[in-house]
């Protein structure tokens, strides 16, 4: 079990520190790799986006300004070609001629001619298709004619389809060829150009052209009079749409697939390279991208040529011909330049996967020399690891050697001194605890010899009554061997009656709560002390010193808890102390002392009764020798009087003795008892000139022999009379205080020593002379008030005098019979 | 197309058609018959009528063009459309004459030089050239005639155009397609052709 968490751990911890180590070199290093890498690819998408842009729109600009140039071109060789002074006259004459006409004769005119054209009337074909000034619109388009200063570029004259005159009312004049209308003043270029007399230049749209099956669109200038004061016709020019702006338009490529193209404001496409004239772009939604009336570029979802990719487009209007154009039509034209996304953006996909390539070498490189490192930095940290449990486990078996040269090698040093030390540390730990293992041990035998050499038998029982400890003393006396006796119970040792089993358990019980309510530890005062002046510990040495009889001999015994451990329960100890000879002995000398009490009192009755026997002696006497009747009447009178008074102190004396004999406990009055005594005593308080007050109050009476109590009283009385050879007071009260009977006799006599205060209960102690007393008076006194359920004590200074309190406790039954 | 600076246009049309009413009307009202000959004079009506061309033109320059130019708020340039900018005073001109022409009135003015920035504006006829040619010797006197299309008579007055400004003098000096350059304020940088029908 050790050795698997010993192996299991580690290894655990040892990929935990490496994998940390590399797992964090990679967030150093990766993190902001990758981080770069992003960013620079955004950066660069972004900065390819601005720039391609910003050229786009460059090339847009120029491309327009580039065909702009054109297209005024073509309106500048149109103007010079209406400003022709032979056209404008031949206008001016047509003009006049026709307002010389009356309108009806015009309009039939014209009806007949224009059936005739389209009846291709030879003579009116002729007419129309020949002559100077179609030999001069011929020359402009078949490049014959070519002005020195502003050749017309050929591929202007190969786009033209169509070029012709109206005159001032719209009737076709002049054309070189059969293609047109011969009515056009309801055609929208003629009314644009011809603009109410006023005359401006027209641009039409692009659209399908029947007649020549291409797409075209028309430029038609009006042509002014000599003073430039009015429209006198129109010449209009058709173009073919791709084969005039295709030389500008397409021969502009950049990459592969980079070029611009011309649409109208619909989103038409006028010139393309790819896309074909007359088509729509694509995306519907692109259109007011592209078409605004300023030039910029613009970031789109599609491309306008059918793809999906995002794209890049610039886009420019043409500035003067689009002024031109909405005038004419409302369109504008725009230019837009685009390139597909895959080659605008691939030389940065190739730079980011080849960056990607470089950044996964780099992960991979990170994490090998990460490997490396972590190892080298995380073994040293292990062999640390292994020295600190070694020593976590007690082992110190040698040095840890580790030579980084940094940090962890001084933290090696650090816990090879820390180990010295605590080796050390543990060292002296160890010899210590060792002695005081041997010191417990002696203690502990001490302890035991000195218990085993107590005579009286002792026990240690614990909580559950079973026998824990016995001595020397009472293996001997109950025939036991330590074998046999551990751990037994108690009371399966010590056969007693099943009541006083009852109590020594209580007993037990309550010695062992007691102390574990008071104090875990025994204190040093919790041994009792017996002071026979504390009333308040009588109880509780009474309590503890109780009378056991066992095996026919009679033993006082004690409890005293012991907490033998800390986390125990504390045991009970028992010390018994065998009474049988001290119990006989002590009755033989109660009764010696009785029976010396006894002796006081019959030389106390004879001193009574001799005082009058002799009396009666002198007066007998006194009638043999008297004759005289009268005298022995008188003599005789005197005997009767010496012998009723002889009679009363035998009365009183009987009374006295018999009582002596009642065994049994009844419940004794008190006073009666003190008035019995003090009576006795009567000859030897006159004798001695010893004042007596008594002051009896009622008290309940005391439970016991009424014999007892007047030999206490004797003994007591006694002890004060003789304390007062000299005479003095004896004072004697009877009464209740606190809930007892306080009984004081006080006497004003020689008093007691303090010294001899404390033995003055202990047997054969007496401060008297040889013959006054055996020492025992006061014993018997302590005994049989203690016998009786009261208390004694002495209060005495020397030459003070000696007061004696005797107080019983008033029980129910005192009170009740005290009622009765 | 949007007529832009509608108002000042506004007032010259209006303007411009009070004088032809009351030219027009003179007739009739003036000598209670329609016998020819009987109205006003019309190199007076053209005299009137250069005066409002100018005045309108002037209020143009120094209140609209240069306080505007002065206080920063917008510059007058001639590709005004494309840009936020006000037209030059002479194309103020050229746009108030353009919408007379299309009012369809019959009478027509414009700015011509020996000297244009384009062509179009170089005199159109010999009676033009001939007018510019002696305006630049005697600029207080109009050069005035009859002249004809065909068979269509109109009456022609040719005043004398002053560089009233340094602008005028900056832009014909500095402008690409101008073929003079060395213009000082006060000389004549060309004509202001009025031209009125002769009938109807």
């Amino acid at each position: 079990m050790d050795t698997t968490i010993t192996s299991a751990t580690p290894s655990k911890r040892k990929k935990g520190l490496t994998k940390k180590l590399v797992l964090s070199m990679l967030v150093v290093g990766v993190l902001p790799l990758l981080c770069g890498l992003l960013l620079a690819f955004y950066q660069g998408t972004q900065s390819i986006k601005e720039v391609n842009g910003a050229s786009f729109q460059a090339l847009a600009t120029e491309t327009t300004r580039k065909l702009d140039l054109v297209v005024s071109d073509e309106l500048a060789k149109a103007h010079q070609l209406a400003s022709h002074p032979a056209l404008i006259q031949f206008l001016e004459n047509q003009r006049d001629a026709l307002g010389e006409v009356s309108q009806a004769d015009r309009d039939q005119l014209f009806q007949q001619e224009q059936q005739a054209w389209m009846a291709k009337n030879p003579d009116l074909v002729q007419r129309i298709t020949q002559g100077p000034i179609v030999s001069m619109l011929q020359q402009k388009i078949g490049g014959t004619y070519i002005d020195e200063s502003q050749p017309i570029p050929l591929i202007t004259r190969s786009a033209t389809v169509g070029l012709y005159i109206t005159d001032v009312a719209g009737h076709l004049i002049a054309s070189v060829d059969t293609n047109p209308s011969y009515l056009n003043a309801q055609e929208e270029w003629w009314k644009g150009a011809f603009h109410n007399g006023v005359g401006k230049p027209y641009i039409g749209n692009v659209g399908f052209n029947q007649k020549t099956g291409t797409y075209t669109f028309t430029l038609a200038l009006p042509i002014m009079d000599s003073l430039r004061y009015e429209a006198i016709g129109v010449l209009r020019r058709i173009f073919d749409t791709k084969e005039f702006f295709a030389p500008s338009i397409d021969i502009i490529r950049f990459g592969k697939t980079g070029h611009v193209m011309l649409i109208d404001s619909r989103g038409m496409v006028l010139s393309c390279p790819i896309l074909p004239t007359g088509t729509f772009i694509s995306d519907k939604q692109l259109i007011p991208l592209v078409t605004p009336m300023k030039a910029g570029w613009t970031s789109a979802t599609t491309d306008g040529h059918g793809g999906e990719e995002a794209s890049i487009i610039g886009f420019a209007p043409l500035p003067n011909i689009s002024t031109i154009t909405q005038e004419s039509t409302g369109l504008a034209w725009h230019m837009f330049v685009w390139q597909s996304s895959e080659e605008l953006f691939g030389p940065i996909q190739y730079f980011f996967k080849w960056i990607t390539g470089f950044g996964l070498l780099g992960v991979g490189l990170l994490i090998t020399l990460g490997y490396v490192a972590s190892h080298r930095i995380s073994s040293p940290i292990r062999r640390l690891q292994e020295a600190a449990r070694q020593i976590g486990r007690g082992e110190f078996h040698e040095p840890i050697t580790i030579n980084t040269g940094d940090e962890i090698e001084e933290l090696a040093d650090e816990i090879n001194r820390m180990k010295a030390q605590i080796e050390s540390t543990v060292t002296g730990l160890e010899s210590q605890v060792e002695t005081k293992a041997q010191e417990f041990k002696y203690l502990q035998e001490s302890t035991s010899k000195i218990l085993d050499g107590v005579p009286d038998p002792v026990f240690m029982v614990d909580f559950q009554e079973n026998i824990e400890y016995l001595n020397q003393a009472s293996k001997e006396r109950f025939n036991l061997t330590n074998a046999q006796t551990i751990g037994t119970s108690f009371f399966q040792l010590l056969r007693v009656d099943p009541g006083i089993q009852k109590r020594l358990h209580d007993e037990i019980k309550n010695v062992q709560t007691k102390l574990s309510s008071t104090s875990s530890l025994p204190s040093e005062n919790s041994a009792p002390i017996r002071d026979p002046l504390v009333a308040s510990h009588q109880e509780d040495l009474d309590s503890n010193r109780q009378e056991l009889k066992l095996n026919d001999r009679l033993y006082r015994y004690r409890w005293f808890a012991v907490q033998t451990a800390p986390d125990k329960e504390p045991s009970a100890g028992l010390v018994l102390r065998d009474m049988t000879e001290e119990s006989l002995l002590q009755d033989k000398l109660i009764h010696g002392e009785k029976m010396a009490s006894l002796g006081v009192l019959s030389a106390g009755i004879g001193h009574e009764l001799n005082n009058p026997l002799v009396g009666v002696i002198g007066l007998g006497e006194a009638i043999q020798e008297e004759a005289e009747s009268e005298e022995i009447k008188e003599y005789a009178k005197g005997i009767v009087q010496h012998g009723k008074r002889m009679a009363s102190v035998i009365r009183d004396f009987t009374g006295q003795v018999g009582s002596q004999f009642i065994d049994t406990q009844t419940p004794v009055n008190i006073n009666e008892q003190l008035e019995k005594v003090l009576s006795a005593t009567k000859s030897l308080v006159t004798s001695a000139q010893i004042t007596v007050n008594t002051q009896f109050e009622t008290v309940p009476p005391v439970q016991g022999k009424p014999h007892d109590l007047e030999q206490v009283f004797t003994n007591v009385i006694s002890n004060s009379l003789q304390a007062m050879k000299e005479g003095g007071t004896l004072e004697v009260t009877t009464g209740i205080r606190d809930q007892a009977i306080h009984i004081v006799i006080k006497d004003s006599g020689v008093g007691i020593s303090s010294s001899h205060l404390s033995k003055i209960f202990d047997p054969f102690f007496t401060t008297k002379t040889q013959g006054e007393g055996g020492g025992l008076g006061l014993t018997i006194a302590h005994r049989l008030i203690t016998k009786m359920g009261g208390q004694i004590r002495l209060e005495s200074e020397k030459n003070q005098g000696t007061t004696c309190h005797i107080i019983f406790p008033i029980t129910e039954s005192r009170t009740g019979s005290r009622k009765e | 197309m949007k007529r832009r600076g509608s108002g000042p246009f506004t007032s010259v049309k209006t303007v411009t058609f009070v004088i032809i009413l009351l030219f027009s009307s003179s007739l009739p009202l003036g000598a209670e018959s329609e016998i020819p000959g009987q109205g006003i004079d019309p190199a007076t009506v053209t005299d009137y009528l250069v005066s409002i061309i100018r005045a309108d033109r002037q209020v143009y320059t120094s209140d609209v063009v240069k306080r505007m130019q002065d206080q920063g708020i917008v510059l007058a340039k001639e590709d005004w459309m494309d840009k936020n900018a006000i037209p030059l005073p002479a194309q103020f001109l050229h746009r108030s004459s353009k919408i007379v022409a299309e009012s369809g009135s019959g009478i027509r003015f414009r700015l011509i030089s020996l000297w244009p920035i384009y062509r179009k504006n170089g005199p159109a006829t010999p009676f033009e050239r001939k007018g510019l040619e002696k305006i630049l010797k005697a600029p207080d006197v109009p050069h005035r005639g009859v002249v004809t299309t065909g068979k269509k008579k109109f009456f022609q007055s040719i005043y004398a155009d002053n560089a009233t400004s340094m602008a005028c003098v900056i832009c014909h000096n500095t402008h690409p397609l101008s073929p003079k350059r060395d213009f000082k304020v006060g000389d004549v940088l060309g004509a202001i052709v009025i031209t009125i029908p002769m009938e109807n």
